[in-house]
């Protein structure tokens, strides 16, 4: 299957730097911030072994739990929206329609603008009294109160998120839906005139490794969400989009809580590990 | 021979340089800082607005007089404290100067982290500056004494309302029919400003065909709306007294056990109020920081508000507002019940205990203990405190510099004159009405205490959240203040309970039962 | 009968691409009007705020901005940041793509090691954020352009090193062997044969991980003082102790967003095989 090019050791020069470098970056500041989480860190105090202490303040702390609730919250809404639009827009373009080009172009822009941008023009987008939403939404009698209640403010982080991460979700349906193989169709549209049956039994089967590379790329991403709560509502109102990222930066960055700070990202590896192993086996697959 | 042409070459170079060295030094002799820099870190608003906005302003003037360089390094409001103490323990001493709220003093101190100005007052080779700050502001420029800032800012919190509406009999009659007593033009207390504002809320009062509101405020998290409660609870909570003891003058915790008073019967009734208040406003102000809420007050959708002087001088600006001339300005409101801790309940004052403030940042320069040309760095500081810098950031609004001065306030209050006010665009009304408003705030006889012990922003951010939690409904006012009081216990705890009491009493001038 | 039923699809179809045009471009189209609309109009204008009709335009804002020292600052910054963290993180990361190409790796196998590297791509940048900077605070990095450089490599490297094997993978292996039986060193063979066949992959590689770096904030936020500031940093102090300055955040906003928008509507057709570290071919 592989040739071996010959040479024992050139294949090491080849891999290491990036091991290597690898390795220093992240393996490094792991221990160092295991470490950091077992201590109490004070602004001009030495710092002090505390054992577990910061771990069991964590797990009694309700705005950790808070967080952790918030980013569910988060994941849970954004995720299937994402891939229902993203599924829905790459069966339209899929599609002969005139102009797909351009609408590909149009949907790739999102992607790529600066999410803490974005975030800050939330504010005026979402302006309640009379912002372009609500000017439209006042002609109809409603008016929604996108960044002062609880509620309204996450769905404002969310439509945020689905208008950015939608695209990435369509771009890569639509190139699986465009590598399926146009003969199986073929033979079952002689089967069936029903598109939904296609799509469920034909599209939906052949499509789905892709779709679960998508969801998993997506889950990755959504959890580290971070910007956009940043920007367009600092966690607000009170602590009902405070993202788990935003708690960690906070309590690190604003009080130099550091060894708290710690404990908490560590929890969040742990947790993200259990996800990756869970999936493991599935990734390995891909890279076979 | 090649060896004598690069010999020549180098003693050529050397007296070209010695020369226009030598003649750049004779050209400006009076700039003995040339080649200097200094890195002023503040907080960003650019250079057009705020506390950022003169030192763009002046720049290429000083760097004219000076010879020095000046760098503005800005920075989001909430990312400033991580900066300058980043660079404070890492040694870095990038900055020469913080433009700091005047909250940060505690942490500053502790640590040894700013120089003492004492030893440049009254030298001339800096611009000379008066000592005219209110004595209530004074008290934030220093530490036990001892002056550690330049002045330039002075915060404090006003009531603004519509006069012309207030004051019209039209509405004047309307008021009395429903409240059953005449409209009182300024309110004395947060009881009759209710009154006012939940009169006039949904109502359309300046004819434009739309509904307008009663109050406008900034409740968003990180939109400091922990300073709304702060000067709203000060008269509920703040017992008068002559000196600062554990029951008179005190707000933020007990000076013999450091135990939080932030969820006393006095707070939890003004969170009660200010809930009461905020639904008698739109409820997108939950979502507004102060550029929102003012813009609102100065569009002549909200029929008052209380906030700072930027309002004041805003108003004036024709793009920005429709109420120039319209302005009514006083001392925030009192209330007749207010909590005393020794008997444990409300007593009630023959007169409303009104209370003056210092909320805010009342931002201003201090300089760096790692800075290398501390001297230069007060140079640019003092620029910016003498008589004719500070008058004419008072005038013109939009460089955020808030009267306080007595330089800056018109007579009989101070020593200016209202023809500067004028000049830069003031409305006549306006200004006189603003001018003692600020006056009688600054010079009240009972003011707010400013906590200013190391980690005060951390306890003030728990305060801004759990407002914020009890502004959209989602705690009551007594739970969302036990939430603060149980942070403050941990905070505090973390930061070493003793220390915390040292610095408090010091800060507050606690000198023991 | 069947002429109408495609004409009301045709009409369904427009609506639809309307709409779809509309979610997509409207917050770009918004942050355009908010830069051109006089600043006091802000909340003022509203519903869709059509230039000319319902505002007079100007330039004010970004004039203003960009006479800003501090912005060409950030810009130039961002530039040098995300630059040299992609060359590098594509230096190393074609390198170790090749090796798992190309040889086989026997104690620890190759896909095994490619799944390692992806997963510290997985890596929530908030766990190590408090390490690097107590690092770089060691090692007196702060605030400069250095530190951010190292942290995105590291961020890039694992995206680099996994495309990469893809592209390496899909280059016929006969053409290196030719090279290889000429006399050719495996790393003149990579450099002189590999290198050159998968130019166009490299490319995209290249801007996907500058638009990266370039986006990137938490690290940025933490890591600059003010020499290093990168745009997305300076975007957030449009944010104030007296509220959001909403036209600068527009002009700036623009201002980052259209560099790495445009470089990657260069190389589109490969966005979706990036993106997917190469699992799904665009």
């Amino acid at each position: 299957m592989k040739i071996d090019l010959g040479g024992r050791n050139a294949k090491f020069v080849f891999l290491l730097p990036a091991v290597i470098w690898t390795l220093f970056f992240t393996v490094f500041p792991l221990l160092y911030s295991l470490r950091l989480s077992f201590f109490r860190y004070v602004l001009g105090k030495p710092e002090q072994f505390i054992g577990f202490e910061n771990f069991l303040r964590a797990f009694g702390d309700y705005k950790v739990a808070n967080a952790v609730k918030v980013t569910l919250i988060f994941i849970s809404i954004a995720i299937p929206a994402e891939l229902l639009l993203g599924m829905a827009l790459a069966l339209l373009f899929n599609q002969k329609i005139p102009g797909r080009r351009f609408f590909r172009t149009l949907l790739t822009m999102p992607l790529f603008f600066t999410p803490v941008a974005i975030g800050l023009l939330g504010l005026t987008i979402f302006y309640e009294e009379g912002g372009p939403i609500n000017s439209f939404l006042g002609l109809v009698g409603l008016k929604v109160p996108w960044l002062s209640h609880p509620t309204w403010a996450m769905a404002a982080i969310l439509l945020v998120e689905i208008w950015q991460w939608t695209p990435f979700v369509f771009l890569v349906l639509l190139a699986g839906l465009q590598g399926l193989p146009e003969e199986v169709y073929e033979s079952a549209w002689l089967e069936t005139s029903s598109g939904w049956q296609v799509f469920r039994w034909i599209t939906l089967p052949m499509l789905q490794p892709v779709i679960i590379i998508v969801f998993l790329l997506r889950l990755i991403e959504a959890v580290k969400i971070f910007d956009i709560a940043y920007s367009l509502t600092a966690g607000g109102p009170g602590t009902s989009t405070q993202v788990y990222s935003l708690f960690v930066y906070r309590s690190a960055m604003k009080f130099f809580d550091f060894g708290y700070a710690s404990s908490l990202a560590y929890l969040l590896l742990v947790a993200i590990s259990l996800v990756i192993a869970f999936f493991f086996r599935r990734m390995r697959e891909i890279y076979e | 021979m090649r060896k004598l042409n690069l010999l020549l070459a180098c003693l050529l170079i050397t007296m070209l340089v010695a020369l226009t060295t030598g003649i750049a030094q004779a050209q400006t002799p009076e700039q003995p800082w040339k080649g200097k820099t200094v890195t002023v870190l503040v907080i960003a608003e650019g250079p057009k607005a705020g506390i950022s906005g003169p030192f763009y302003h002046f720049r290429e003037e000083w760097e004219n007089l000076t010879g020095a360089k000046l760098e503005i390094a800005e920075f989001p409001f909430g990312e400033l404290h991580e900066k300058i103490f980043t660079d404070l323990t890492t040694g870095a001493g990038k900055y020469d100067i913080f433009v700091i709220g005047t909250w940060e003093y505690g942490d500053l101190v502790a640590g040894d982290w700013i120089v003492p100005i004492d030893q440049f007052y009254g030298d001339p080779r800096f611009p000379e500056w008066p000592k005219d700050l209110a004595p209530s502001v004074e008290l934030l420029y220093t530490w036990g004494g001892t002056w550690y800032g330049v002045p330039n800012d002075s915060d404090g919190q006003i009531l603004y309302y519509r006069k012309d509406i207030l004051t019209d009999p039209k509405w004047q009659a309307e008021f009395k029919k429903e409240k059953g007593y005449d409209l009182p033009v300024p309110p004395e207390t947060w009881d009759q400003l209710y009154d006012i504002t939940s009169f006039f809320n949904g109502k359309d009062w300046d004819g434009d065909g739309e509904a307008d509101s009663g109050i406008s405020m900034h409740l968003k998290v990180g939109g400091q709306g922990m300073f709304h409660f702060m000067s709203l609870s000060a008269p509920f909570v703040v017992l008068p007294g002559d000196k600062v003891d554990n029951v008179h003058n005190t707000y933020w915790f007990d000076f013999e056990t450091m135990e939080p008073l932030i969820n006393s019967p006095g707070h939890v009734r003004a969170l009660e109020f200010l809930q009461k208040l905020a639904k008698t406003g739109p409820d997108a102000q939950l979502g507004w920081t102060l550029g929102e809420a003012w813009d609102y007050f100065l569009r002549g959708k909200a029929i008052a508000t209380f906030s700072w002087g930027d309002v004041g001088s805003l108003a004036q600006d024709p793009e920005r507002s429709k109420i120039k001339g319209k302005l009514g300005c006083s001392i925030l409101p009192g209330v007749y019940e207010v909590y005393d801790r020794s008997v444990k309940d409300f007593v009630k004052l023959e007169k409303p205990n009104v209370v003056g403030n210092t909320t805010g940042g009342t931002w201003h320069g201090v300089i760096s203990k790692l800075s290398k040309n501390p001297d230069l760095a007060y140079h640019l500081l003092s620029f910016h405190a003498t008589v004719e810098k500070s008058r004419y950031y008072a005038y013109h609004g939009w460089e955020g510099v808030d009267i306080g001065r007595k330089n800056q306030f018109i007579e009989p209050y101070g020593t200016n004159t209202i023809e500067g006010f004028l000049e830069a665009g003031w409305d006549k009304n306006d200004i006189l009405e603003y001018n003692k408003a600020y006056y009688d705030n600054f010079y009240a006889k009972t003011i707010l205490p400013y906590l200013r012990i190391p980690g005060a922003f951390e306890y003030w951010t728990s305060l801004d959240q759990h407002l914020s939690e009890a502004m959209t409904g989602a705690l009551s006012a007594q739970e969302a203040l036990d939430r603060v009081a149980e942070d403050y216990r941990n905070i505090t705890e973390r930061l070493g309970v003793e220390d915390q009491l040292r610095y408090y009493r010091e800060s507050m001038g606690y000198a023991g039962q | 009968m069947v002429q109408r039923h495609s004409f009301a699809k045709k009409v369904q179809m427009i609506i639809v691409l309307t709409l779809v045009a509309i979610w997509a471009a409207f917050p770009i189209y918004w942050a355009i009007m908010v830069s051109i609309k006089p600043r006091a109009e802000t909340f003022s204008v509203t519903y869709l705020s059509i230039p000319f009709i319902q505002f007079q335009p100007t330039l004010q804002n970004w004039i203003e901005d960009l006479q800003n020292e501090e912005i060409r600052r950030a810009a130039f910054n961002s530039l040098v940041v995300s630059t040299t963290s992609s060359l590098l993180a594509l230096f190393l990361g074609s390198l170790a793509g090749y090796a798992l190409a190309r040889f086989r790796f026997y104690r620890i196998k190759n896909r095994d090691i490619t799944v390692w590297f992806l997963s510290q791509r997985i890596l929530p940048p908030v766990v190590v954020v408090i390490p690097f900077f107590l690092i770089m605070k060691t090692l007196n990095l702060l605030d400069t352009q250095l530190a951010l450089i190292l942290v995105y490599t590291t961020f890039n490297l694992p995206f680099a090193v996994v495309i990469m094997r893809q592209m390496f993978k899909e280059i016929p292996e006969e053409i290196e062997e030719a090279a290889l039986v000429d006399g050719c060193s495996h790393f003149d063979t990579f450099l002189r044969v590999a290198l050159p066949l998968s130019a166009p992959a490299l490319a995209a590689t290249f801007i996907l991980c500058m638009a990266f770096a370039w986006n990137e904030l938490l690290f940025a936020l933490i890591l600059s003082q003010k020499e290093a500031v990168t745009l997305p940093v300076f975007i957030a102090g449009s944010q104030q102790s007296r509220g959001v300055f909403f036209w600068f955040a527009a002009t700036r906003s623009l201002m980052a967003a259209l560099p790495p928008t445009i470089l990657a509507l260069l190389v589109q057709p490969f966005i979706v095989r990036g993106l997917t570290f190469g699992a799904v071919k665009g």
